[in-house]
């Protein structure tokens, strides 16, 4: 363990629904986002009322998140692209740092 | 000019949500039903419809003459409408002196069309001054700032830059933009039909257009704008900033302009919007095209026509073209009117010499001279109006005695009155519908039978199983159902002899599993066939499992490139023969375990080989011997470092092994990554045990039907028949993205007649007889026939049974299209099923009929109920009607999914009528007859025009008439009031179409025989007399 290397990162939580989930990382590819892993189905209460995780027959319906760990430079570009999107839509993006071992998965 | 990375990433989101109102565009091929304001759902349904208005021109309600026509046949109950009258009454100030009800009654019953709809507002004076013969006010002199104002907001705000050059200088620009880019997006985005083909498509849409336009092959005129534009930026984000810098669009309003500029070719952008983000769709991943695209090549075209004009001396750039209104206000004027083709018609040639002279002073004073006439004019339209509306309301009186001030107060009233009057008439027009419905229903379900029915029927909510359900009922012991269309199953599906997967469920989903069609019988005449056969053959030969198809290698490979790489041309004689005469065929539906997935594999890997040895090296196959593919294999995988006999037996040196080896890797995909990637793809094959366990018990559990089985479940998919139809698939299920639904009707039957899925659905507390039996059907609702699928797999048990259920399915179409024909017009005398019948039959077969059937026309009501609460009335094929028993739903579970998945796609079904109804021109697509096919997904009017969305006149009108009654979708759920109230309010998206008003919700309890509606934004109880007796009844009833 005390040969591990640890280098900071940010990592962003994306929270929206699932019908824009083919636009949020088609711009985090662009950006140059190495990867990412989505939740489906989240439940949870917000601005717009109670949304429900389990939601069978509709998936454009429910709300899903994209986490990404990314570079410090990109998360300015990252937000100023979802900020027009989220001016009309629900969800929300929470930035926070972390520490990772193997940063070349992570960053170009 | 090079952007930063968060610039270009901030248009991309603006664009994005730019583009959300615009309307999906699915291919015709799936044609999917929605509601062209889908992208505004989020607003109120009047907010959203005047906001259509703005982006698409498209009225929002019917015209005042057809609600006419509907009150005068009793489609809309006069109670309704005063109702209605009185609670807008409520919320207006009031007008003394006169009775208001009476007069807006009458002008809404009987003046024929709106006496304020001219679009300037009138003054009081003037209108004062022609009502009572006065003389007419001096002219006040022109307020020039005011009228610039107002000319501003109308001219800038809100549209295209060019859009204001053609209407202030008649440039003509805008047309001949849009002709440019249907005809740049009819090259790229072309699927076969167009014999030239843009070429460098895969570099997407831009790249190639801007490859094609710098070498100038058909935009010769524009050369030198072009080029110049397209050398700022070599990415679409910086070419569409520099436009807009260009033409001084202050960054504010880049999405409003960004909107603008896609709503006004809705059909092209809508059907871009939707290829860029289906993930599943072949033409789409290879030739990718997205709005940015799309807006960058629009926007250079737009700024070289500008261009060219201003070399011309017209003035570009938003500040100038402002500038120049607040400089000669009454010219702008003048000509706004002129080149608007709003002028008054006495006025146009003095107008038109005046702007070509050119001469200040003169236009002036002819545009302070045109202001004054069109304001007299306007008053005395609005008094000669007003005093037969007078008349009519018996106030004649009442009006010659008006003062000035009440005058005015009427005046704002009728206004008003005018604008919100297609809510009032459609709200009236559906509480008649609520009302029609209510009165028949029985609230009160009659006590179970003992003995179980002959035969049950599971139908698609569709509109269409309406009739043929009742009828069913009627010939016989019975009992029918009604779930999605595709029975809750979300499948993809990749038919016999088709390289690609359609999903067969509705579009709100992904199915996540696939299931393949195989052939039961070997394909004859392999001999006779090359390459692509040979692999297929040779596999057949050769493998151990039963399973792999050339659809197996074509899902594991990727079709296409199996097809090219090897021998295009056998491989597309093969799939026509194969279209030919499609051999009878099982599905494979259960899951592969990892060792038949593993050996598919190694299958495949092998044929590939061996083919890609013989192509490379052309040799025979009587030299590619099991040893030498087995170690290429091995090679290209790394578990070896060469291949000797590759060397020895063919002779080739070292260098050249290697290389091939590295071939294999690369272009046959035999390599690591791909093999994990092809066990994967084998993975999606079929569903594991509980999967299917899971979806039949969800089906059965979500319709109510958890005991008493009888011998035969239909399980009844539909589709339609018709030739020579670009919106065949229109007419076939909506559940099953606009595919047949036989198919999920075999899934479903396969599933639930599996042992070890009945085994584990006692667990769940459905216990299904031994002797019950799941039979696929379909019914085809061009000719009401009802077709059994499978039998072959039918117990023997059954068959002695089989001819008195197909005796009770014949009789119940024949009453069906007896029933159906009279409105298709085409029988005069259809006391004769069998006539009717026959008349049905032809209409499926005949290539020139325009509406073979009226498919989902009429379509009002949803209805989520048991049967028991609509079985005793005739729903006249108007409602979808999903089975519902709120006792077994304990959680409200199976409530929200019916709520979230069905309702919203027949809120969608229901809305695309809606408004293709409402404005054919707009909303719609018109007539078929002017139709043509544009590049194999959708349809022009002409041979130029935007795609045409929605639905064809022929669906929804006759005669010009509507046919279809646009009213918003009146869903009926019987449950326990708050239970329903509680199952709403937990789902975001439909509370939201609630509040907004984009569907009517009734809400039947049973247990308490109360009936509540949702209107005016609150749960009101709605009037009705408690029967004491049925409530008792109803008591005894409970579980």
């Amino acid at each position: 363990m005390k040969d591990m290397k640890f280098s900071t990162l940010k990592k962003l939580e994306i929270i929206l629904e699932g019908e824009y989930q083919k636009f949020a990382t088609d711009l985090l590819d662009r950006i140059g986002v190495k990867g990412y892993t989505i939740i489906n189905n989240l439940s949870g209460k917000g601005s717009h009322g109670f949304h429900d995780g389990h939601l069978m027959f509709n998936e454009d319906d429910v709300l899903i998140m994209i986490i990404a760990a990314v570079p410090e430079p990109l998360v300015s570009p990252i937000l100023q692209g979802f900020a027009p999107f989220y001016n009309e839509h629900s969800g929300v993006v929470f930035v926070s740092d972390i520490l990772v071992t193997r940063l070349v998965k992570f960053s170009g | 000019m090079s952007l930063s990375l968060g610039m270009k990433a901030q248009i991309r989101s603006m664009i994005f949500v730019a583009g959300e109102p615009i309307p999906l565009f699915w291919p015709m091929r799936a044609f999917i039903h929605h509601n062209p304001l889908h992208g505004l759902e989020k607003l109120p349904f009047n907010e959203a419809v005047a906001e259509g208005k703005r982006l698409f021109h498209g009225a929002g309600y019917l015209p005042r003459g057809v609600y006419q026509r509907y009150y005068r046949e009793g489609r809309i109950d006069r109670h309704a409408l005063a109702e209605g009258v009185r609670k807008f009454l409520a919320q207006q100030p009031s007008v003394e002196g006169i009775d208001q009800q009476t007069w807006l009654i009458k002008l809404l019953t009987e003046v024929e069309t709106p006496v304020t709809a001219h679009g300037i507002p009138p003054e009081v004076d003037d209108l004062a001054a022609a009502l009572f013969a006065e003389r007419p006010p001096v002219a006040h002199e022109v307020d020039v700032d005011a009228l610039a104002d107002q000319l501003c907001a109308g001219l800038l705000k809100d549209r295209p830059l060019y859009e204001s050059l053609d209407l202030l200088f008649g440039t003509g620009i805008g047309d001949e933009l849009d002709e440019l880019v249907i005809r740049s997006c009819l090259d790229f985005f072309d699927e076969g039909q167009s014999i030239w083909q843009m070429p460098g498509r895969d570099q997407g849409f831009f790249h190639a257009w801007r490859e094609v336009a710098r070498r100038n092959a058909w935009l010769f005129l524009r050369d030198r704008q072009i080029r110049e534009t397209l050398a700022i930026a070599e990415d679409p984000e910086g070419i569409i900033v520099h436009v807009l810098e260009y033409l001084q669009i202050p960054e504010s309003h880049w999405m409003r302009y960004f909107r603008c500029e896609l709503a006004r070719l809705h059909g092209w952008a809508g059907f871009i919007r939707w290829r860029s983000n289906a993930r599943n769709y072949y033409q789409g991943r290879r030739f990718p095209g997205d709005l940015v695209d799309f807006l960058a090549v629009r926007l250079t075209l737009a700024l070289a026509l500008i261009r060219e004009r201003e070399q011309g001396g017209i003035l570009t750039g938003s500040e100038h073209i402002e500038q120049f209104i607040r400089q000669h206000p009454l010219e702008a004027l003048l000509r706004q009117e002129f080149h608007g083709k709003t002028i008054l018609p006495a006025w146009a040639q003095r107008v038109k010499k005046a702007l070509l002279a050119g001469k200040q002073e003169q236009i002036e004073q002819i545009g302070k001279a045109y202001l004054q006439d069109r304001k007299l004019r306007v008053a005395d339209t609005l008094a000669s109006a007003l005093r037969r509306l007078a008349l009519r309301a018996d106030a004649g009186a009442a009006l010659a005695d008006m003062s000035r001030e009440t005058l005015g107060k009427l005046l704002a009233l009728v206004q008003e009155a005018e604008k919100q009057e297609g809510m009032i008439w459609l709200e009236a027009m559906e509480a008649t519908a609520i009302q029609e419905l209510l009165q028949d229903i029985r609230i009160v379900p009659p006590a179970p039978k003992d003995k179980r029915p002959f035969a049950q029927a599971l139908f698609c909510i569709d509109i269409r199983s309406e009739r043929l359900r009742r009828h069913l009922e009627a010939v016989g012991d019975y009992q029918t159902f009604g779930i999605a269309g595709f029975f809750g199953v979300p499948v993809s599906f990749m038919e016999l002899g088709k390289g690609s997967e359609i999903h067969l469920c509705p579009v709100l989903l992904t199915p996540k599993n696939l299931v393949m069609e195989m052939s039961v019988n070997e394909v004859q005449g392999t001999k006779t066939l090359t390459a692509m056969e040979k692999v297929l053959h040779e596999l057949k030969e050769s493998v151990l499992t039963p399973f792999v198809t050339v659809e197996a290698i074509g899902l594991l490979f990727g079709f296409d490139m199996v097809g090219k790489t090897l021998a295009p041309r056998s491989y597309q004689r093969w799939r026509s023969r194969l279209h030919q005469a499609k051999p009878h065929t099982h599905l494979l539906i259960d899951k592969l375990n990892r060792e038949q997935a593993d050996s598919i594999v190694r299958a495949v890997q092998r044929a590939v080989i061996a083919k890609a040895v013989e192509h490379e090296f052309s040799v025979g196959p009587e030299h590619i011997k099991d040893g030498l593919i087995r170690e290429l294999r091995e090679a290209a995988l790394g578990h070896a470092a060469s291949a000797p006999l590759l060397q020895s037996e063919l002779g080739m040196d070292a260098e050249r092994a290697q290389k091939f080896i590295e071939q294999l890797r690369r272009i046959y995909r035999i390599n690591t990554a791909d093999s994990r990637l092809q066990m994967e793809r084998l993975g999606r094959i079929g569903f594991s045990l509980d999967e299917q366990v899971v979806f039949v018990s969800q089906a059965l559990h979500a319709i109510g039907l958890t005991g008493n089985f009888s011998r035969f479940v239909l399980a009844v998919g539909h589709g339609s028949q018709t030739e020579n139809n670009p919106y065949e698939s229109a007419l076939d299920c909506g559940a099953c993205g606009g595919n047949l639904g036989l198919f999920n009707a075999r899934i479903f039957s396969h599933m639930a007649n599996k042992p070890a899925v009945r085994q584990r659905l006692i667990e769940q507390g459905i216990s299904i007889p031994y002797d019950t039996w799941f039979v696929p059907a379909m019914h085809n609702t061009t000719t009401d026939e009802v077709v059994l699928h499978d039998l072959d797999l039918l117990p023997s048990t059954h068959p002695i049974y089989l001819d008195r259920l197909q005796n009770g399915l014949v009789a119940a179409c024949r009453l069906c299209t007896q029933e159906r024909m009279p409105d298709l017009n085409f029988v005069a005398d259809v006391s004769n099923p069998a006539q009717a019948d026959q008349q049905a039959l032809r209409n499926a077969m005949d290539w020139s009929q325009v509406r073979p059937e009226w498919g989902l026309s009429r379509n009002a009501y949803f209805i989520i109920a048991r049967r028991s609460l609509t079985d005793t009335c005739s729903l006249d094929g108007r409602s979808f009607l999903h089975s519902y028993d709120y006792r077994v739903d304990t959680k409200l579970r199976l409530l929200e999914n019916i709520l979230t998945g069905p309702l919203v796609v027949a809120q969608w079904i229901n809305m695309e009528h809606y408004f293709s109804t409402v404005d054919n021109e707009h909303y719609g697509s018109g007539s078929k007859v002017y139709h043509n096919v544009a590049g194999r997904f959708g349809v022009m009017t002409g041979n130029l025009s935007d795609l045409r969305t929605g639905l064809p006149a022929q669906t929804v009108l006759a005669d010009g008439q509507p046919y279809h009654e646009p009213i918003r979708l009146i869903t009926v759920i019987e449950a326990p009031v708050k239970r329903v109230q509680a199952a709403i309010n937990q789902v975001a998206m439909v509370h939201r179409l609630l509040v907004n008003g984009w569907i009517r919700v009734v809400i039947v309890d049973p247990e308490t025989g109360r009936i509540h509606i949702h209107s005016g934004g609150e749960w009101q109880e709605y009037p009705q007399v408690r029967n004491a007796e049925n409530l008792a009844e109803n008591e005894a009833m409970k579980l």
